[in-house]
């Protein structure tokens, strides 16, 4: 046994005294109970883009459902998948054909071409990616973590009633079944697998070099529909990662002169600046190798709160990723196999 | 060339760069040196231990003036001497110097700041491309970075490392047999030394939050020093607002050197004085005062040993070294290339990159 396997050992798989041994089934979880204590944010449907984009800074949020108070109803997300395509639009560098666009985007983009103050229920769901999507309090873990599977970031947990009772998202979810492993056995054999095992070790990796300008690799996120794309340097070497959340450091005092940096630039002034803001640098890229297990890098992917880890080879160079939904997906095929 | 190591020293108190050949000769004296210390390396008692200095060069030249200068006081630095501040190449280079001119007094623990990927982009590859136009001098000093030693023990009491405690790692003994002469790997018990932190809320390892390491607890702690028969462990690489932290009923320690931390922490700083008895006494100091300090703008100019100032954004770089003002102190000096092969970074956006 490796040490990393043995601290994961003593992390979330031993039984302390005291608690039950019952063992619960994890896929039967409540999705209400995962958000029993928490705060809902919210953004109003006619607050502007950038208003709204404060409101995920300030509560260190990815994303937020949106109110619109005459409707009386919520009428989609605003995350910075959101806030990234509307940005391309006001730099006029995505050209949506027509047919594509839906009425609401029409408006947005000729809003923005006159520079008016664009209401963020135009830009809510803009992406077209990660749609609302709602599930109820008592629906069970085990469906929520195929919806993960399948790429949706967060669902909304609503009560019979329509009110929204909070946000799950794939991070949260992470975060809650590694704090209960040692309650859920059936999770144990999966977490001792290698991510060669899982399938993990190797895919596209979908990158962009160091030298490359920030607005040029936000262009091909989007192209390309990814969250995020690995930075490398001429030899294919893994220097860091950009990704959609890093936006909101471009929003942030409205660094747009950031857009036009490289993006190794850009990768060490957000190391330098979370550094000094926690006191502690981190390692500049966030990976694991094809050995690594299972188990051993949904711990890095908790304690590091990222929402991928690279896959690299000796060299260094970038391999696969392992994203929060290959996790997921990887979970819900437990399931299926147990059905 | 013969090196004259007290003229080196003495031109770098001036705050003057060494020309890139002398940089070279003393990193590869400075490597003979180091390969025959141990990853554990053992020493006595009184010493002054010294936290993370990030290139604050005015700050440890506080520090000398607070704790006596070399080799009247021992010093024992726990690593990262470069990356954030303004003068990390000063800063590395008088404490090469230093350790080759007294190497009985002057200890070097390497620190994860001590590493290429980490200076490629937390900034002293930078300092060194502006400072020297080439990335020559980042190589030598990175090269040098390999040869550290790991760990020093002091009294065969304290244990003392950059980061913290490995789960792989029991025994002192195991620390010795690690291959040290290399880049830091991104996992492993030579990571972990550098990367760990302790965490006062648990018992146990856990995988670090910063992507390197593990965090550990009290019963970790304990099982180390009584398996190893020491009493306190001491460590660097946290930012400590009061200049130093005392964890787990004083069994382990963090000293934190860099006061006002990248210029706008607000924190104090401390060194760790160790008697001769072994007393432990934590000497608090502030940032050196203002007027001590370059400002910004004067800060970006370089004075190189012959005393000609050189602006860094000035038109025709090399050109105020035709000048010809007389060679300095160690003879013949090659200038590098002036910097203005920047690749059009905008100077404002380069002070950004280091006040972020």
């Amino acid at each position: 046994m490796t040490s990393s396997d043995r601290v994961f050992q003593n992390n979330h798989l031993r039984h302390r005294e005291g608690l039950t041994t019952v063992s619960h089934d994890w896929t039967m979880v409540k999705a209400g109970s995962l958000v029993e204590k928490q705060t809902l944010v919210t953004i109003d449907a006619d607050a502007t883009v950038e208003d709204a984009c404060e409101v995920l800074l300030k509560n260190g949020i990815t994303s937020a459902p949106v109110y619109d108070s005459v409707k009386k109803m919520y009428v989609g997300m605003f995350d910075y998948g959101d806030l990234m395509t509307y940005l391309l639009l006001l730099l006029k560098k995505m050209d949506v054909p027509l047919e594509d666009q839906t009425m609401e985007m029409r408006d947005l983009i000729q809003r923005t071409s006159r520079s008016q103050n664009v209401p963020v229920k135009l830009a809510s769901d803009l992406s077209g990616k990660d749609p609302f999507c709602t599930v109820l309090e008592e629906t069970r873990l085990g469906a929520v973590v195929h919806d993960f599977g399948t790429g949706i970031h967060r669902v909304a947990v609503m009560d019979s009633e329509g009110n929204m009772k909070g946000i799950l998202s794939q991070s949260s979810t992470l975060d809650y079944l590694m704090r209960h492993l040692s309650e859920y056995p059936q999770l144990q054999p999966v977490m001792q697998k290698s991510l060669q095992q899982c399938g993990l070790s190797n895919g596209r990796v979908l990158s962009v070099n160091g030298d490359e300008k920030v607005l040029d690799a936000l262009i091909s996120m989007s192209t390309n529909s990814v969250s995020s794309l690995a930075v490398l340097d001429d030899q294919g070497v893994l220097l860091g990662n950009i990704s959609m959340t890093d936006i909101k450091h471009i929003m942030k005092n409205l660094r747009t002169s950031w857009l036009w940096i490289t993006c190794f630039q850009l990768v060490c002034k957000i190391r330098l600046s979370q550094g000094v803001e926690s006191g502690e640098d981190q390692y500049p890229v966030l990976d694991v190798n094809a050995k690594s297990t299972f188990g051993y890098t949904l711990s890095k992917l908790q304690a590091t709160k990222a929402h991928r880890m690279w896959v690299v080879n000796d060299s260094g160079c970038a391999v696969g990723v392992v994203s929060l939904t290959d996790v997921f997906r990887v979970l819900s095929r437990l399931i299926d196999i147990d059905d | 060339m013969v090196l004259d190591l007290d003229a080196c020293i003495e031109s770098l108190f001036q705050r003057q760069l060494l020309a890139e050949s002398v940089i070279k000769e003393i990193c590869e004296k400075t490597k003979e040196l180091l390969m025959s210390e141990s990853n554990v390396v053992h020493i006595k008692a009184p010493v002054t231990v010294v936290g993370d200095i990030h290139g604050q060069f005015y700050d440890l030249l506080e520090i000398f003036k607070i704790g006596g200068y070399c080799p009247d006081t021992n010093y024992l630095f726990l690593g990262d001497y470069v990356d954030r501040g303004l003068y990390s190449v000063e800063t590395i280079s008088i404490l090469t110097c230093l350790k080759l001119r007294y190497p009985d007094r002057v200890q070097l623990v390497r620190g994860n700041h001590e590493s290429r990927a980490v200076t490629s982009t937390y900034g002293f590859y930078t300092e060194c491309m502006k400072k020297y136009g080439t990335s020559d001098v980042w190589h030598y000093f990175t090269d040098l970075f390999d040869y550290l030693t790991l760990s020093v023990v002091i009294d065969n009491m304290i244990f003392c490392v950059h980061g913290g405690l490995s789960p792989s790692i029991h025994t002192i003994d195991q620390i010795k047999v690690i291959d040290r002469f290399k880049e830091i790997p991104h996992e492993g018990p030579m990571a972990d030394l550098v990367w760990s932190d302790p965490d006062p809320g648990r018992e146990e390892f856990a995988v670090s939050p910063r992507g390197a390491g593990y965090t550990f607890g009290s019963m970790v702690v304990e099982k180390f020093l009584h398996e190893n028969r020491m009493d306190h462990i001491l460590r660097a690489h946290q930012l400590c607002m009061e200049g130093f932290q005392v964890l787990f009923d004083d069994q382990l320690s963090t000293v934190w050197s860099a006061p006002n931390y990248c210029y706008r922490c607000g924190n104090l700083a401390s060194i760790l004085e160790i008697g001769v008895e072994g007393e432990r006494h934590f000497n608090v100091f502030e940032a050196a005062p203002e007027n001590e300090r370059p400002t910004p703008a004067e800060a970006q100019r370089t004075l190189f040993s012959n005393g000609v100032p050189q602006s860094l954004f000035s038109n025709g770089g090399g050109g105020s070294n035709g000048a010809g003002v007389g060679g300095g102190p160690n003879g013949a000096m090659t200038f590098a290339g002036a910097s203005g092969s920047n690749g059009g970074i905008d100077p404002a956006q380069d002070t950004i990159h280091y006040f972020l």
